[in-house]
């Protein structure tokens, strides 16, 4: 396992303008480049991370908008974020990558893989967002109270206590605030899809991996399986015990399903 | 001063185990709830007590537009508008306002205004809102984009009411390759404009830059008091000294005969609209992008959420609400004059689920004994060099 205590991580903080906004970029680890495309929830270093490091140049920039990274005006939507990322790997001189995103960074990882299936050494989708399924959509996160959100996100809603500060400050709850703008900018409307994506999915030439957590009360179990089913050869891998906020609830299994299907031999090379 | 009578139209009733069984009247309140025969006597009764209004001498009567809550029911504030022309004669008739930032098409507004107009003989005055909070859930509209839909949407009206030539509309959020509303308003270059603000200093600024008359929404007095002189404020940075009139104070009155009857009966009514009828969560009211950063920082630093929760005596003693005999809404209304300096008053005197008869008495009251001891009073601008 080598997600196992050596040494620390050593994180670098990087800044680049990418058309019109600074981006913050983290990465850490040496090897081939993964891309890891954070979900709604926020950007930063995760130290699921931490594991993936291990084996790849992990590079985790925040979405315009999102924590450090600047609103940028040129992008509004998911569609634009293809595009903001691709320009970001071509200024990082990245030809290709392995793909890793969470929930909405799943979305914009699925899109990216549609658009330029060439850039994509390996794709792995963390309970994506992006399907229109309208017999199973996801949750209202923009609507639900507060209160409500742990048992949202984890199987374990006592887990959240030690991640989530128990009386929120000013700072914290306007922070939240501006996270969750640059979500509603991205994913208000259509409702964290893109009606058009399932029917494009062919394109995806990756080898492609898809996990669920067993108790996401977010994004439902349909579109893990959608995923798997329209994109050729993917495998779908569910995490027992545990709810939408993935890596928030159990880093150590989901750092060795990335790692086995990405730098193990079942993903298959390309 | 000039006394507007404000309706929001409200559905009378909530069940006895509302505050357990629901979040919100808004909303997610389901339409279940929601009687026909109920709903068609009180439009009617409504429409009866605005039209009432106009023969009482108030000079304007208002109805404003919110969606899916039994808060208020005009989901079309532009029909009960058109209801009211014909059927009055002297008060000005406010929409307070279109919710521009949530419509799809912007030029029905134009078109609608225009129309009323006409059927008032250029009584109508133009309210532009963005739209509550939660009406972003229910109209699909992303809340990030409020303020540039609204203040787009705005645009395109105002030059579709003075532009004489067809023209074309390249927008964000709107395209148009011909803008040629007939009919044209008879008010030139076109109706008075009112804007609600809630403390944003953005609105403040772009009402005092287009001299557009500034509403209050409910709110403790002090609070009121930074929102006025903020728009103050922002017309002195124009260096002009704004009318009073153009600021709009708007809170609900309730008066009886005597002050001990006027709060033994009133006292429900005011907190069956605080507690009740503005129930609703932080998230719904400000989705995500709705208010800037600095303005929600500012809201919830300076302890606008916490009204929500006051006790009855508290929301009288921050005039939320004027209560009491004629003399003394009077004399507390002349106190709030002098702090804030406004020059309208947007009485709401259907307050929640308020009886007809109760809604009449004060109506009546308010016009006959109270209204007199204004009329001949100009207000010293505050802040007026001594």
């Amino acid at each position: 396992m080598s997600t196992g205590a050596s040494a620390p991580v050593q994180v670098r903080t990087e800044r680049l303008v990418v058309g019109e906004g600074e981006v913050r970029l983290l990465r850490a680890g040496s090897g081939p480049p993964l891309l890891f495309l954070h979900p709604a929830g926020g950007g930063g270093w995760m130290p699921f991370l931490d594991g993936l490091s291990s084996r790849f140049d992990v590079l985790a920039p925040d979405h315009p908008g999102f924590d450090e990274s600047a609103t940028n005006p040129e992008v509004e939507g998911v569609d634009d974020l293809v595009y903001h990322y691709l320009r970001l790997l071509d200024q990082l001189g990245i030809e290709t990558a392995t793909v890793v995103g969470a929930s909405l960074g799943g979305w914009i990882a699925a899109e990216l893989a549609v658009h330029s299936p060439h850039r994509v050494d390996k794709l792995v989708l963390l309970s994506p967002a992006g399907l229109r399924i309208p017999e199973a959509p996801p949750a209202d996160l923009f609507a639900a109270p507060p209160e409500r959100i742990p048992e949202l996100l984890f199987h374990d809603p006592s887990i959240a206590a030690g991640l989530m500060p128990d009386e929120p400050s000013l700072d914290d709850i306007i922070h939240i605030f501006h996270n969750q703008t640059a979500f509603a900018r991205y994913a208000w409307r259509p409702f964290m899809n893109n009606p058009k994506l399932e029917r494009r999915l062919y394109r995806v030439g990756a080898p492609t991996l898809v996990v669920w957590p067993d108790d996401d009360r977010v994004i439902p179990r349909a579109h893990a399986e959608r995923y798997v089913e329209r994109i050729a050869g993917a495998r779908l891998e569910v995490i027992a015990g545990c709810g939408h906020a993935l890596y928030g609830e159990k880093p150590e299994e989901i750092t060795s399903a990335v790692l086995a299907f990405a730098a193990g031999a079942d993903g298959g090379a390309r | 001063m000039k006394f507007n009578f404000f309706h929001l139209m409200p559905y009378p009733t909530l069940p006895d185990d509302f505050d357990e069984r629901f979040e919100s009247p808004s909303l997610t309140y389901p339409r279940g709830q929601f009687d026909p025969a109920v709903g068609t006597e009180v439009y009617n009764r409504y429409l009866d007590e605005l039209e009432y209004a106009d023969q009482l001498g108030y000079d304007g009567i208002c109805v404003n537009e919110h969606h899916q809550s039994a808060y208020g029911m005009m989901p079309s504030p532009n029909i009960m508008a058109a209801a009211l022309a014909r059927r009055t004669k002297q008060a000005r008739i406010m929409v307070l306002g279109n919710a521009i930032g949530l419509h799809q098409y912007p030029m029905r507004v134009a078109e609608e205004i225009a129309m009323l107009d006409h059927l008032s003989n250029g009584r109508v005055v133009s309210g532009f809102v963005r739209g509550i909070g939660w009406e972003y859930f229910n109209h699909g509209v992303n809340p990030t984009h409020s303020r540039e839909r609204f203040n787009e949407a705005h645009d395109l009206i105002i030059k579709a009411w003075t532009e004489l030539e067809p023209f074309e509309w390249w927008g964000k959020h709107y395209e148009y390759r011909y803008v040629n509303v007939w009919p044209r308003t008879v008010q030139q270059p076109h109706p008075p404009i009112y804007v609600p603000g809630a403390g944003s200093t953005e609105t403040m600024k772009w009402c005092a830059e287009k001299r557009y008359t500034f509403m209050s929404v409910y709110a403790p007095k002090q609070l009121v008091k930074r929102w006025f002189d903020g728009y103050r404020g922002a017309c002195g940075d124009l260096d002009y000294q704004p009318d009073p009139e153009k600021m709009a104070f708007a809170v609900p009155i309730y008066l009886a005969e005597t002050h001990e009857q006027a709060h033994r009966e009133a006292k429900q009514h005011v907190n069956m609209l605080y507690d009740k009828m503005l129930r609703q969560g932080l998230q719904i009211v400000n989705p995500p992008g709705y208010v800037s950063e600095s303005s929600l920082r500012g809201m919830l630093g300076g302890g606008a959420a916490s009204f929500m929760s006051m006790r009855y005596e508290d929301r009288v003693e921050h005039g939320m609400a004027l209560v009491g005999s004629p003399e003394s809404v009077t004399e507390q209304l002349a106190q709030l004059q002098d702090l804030l300096g406004f020059g309208q008053v947007m009485g709401l005197m259907c307050i929640a689920d308020t009886p007809h008869h109760r809604v009449v008495r004060s109506m009546e009251l308010f016009a006959k004994e109270v209204m007199p001891h204004f009329r001949s009073v100009t207000p010293e601008p505050v802040g007026a060099a001594a």
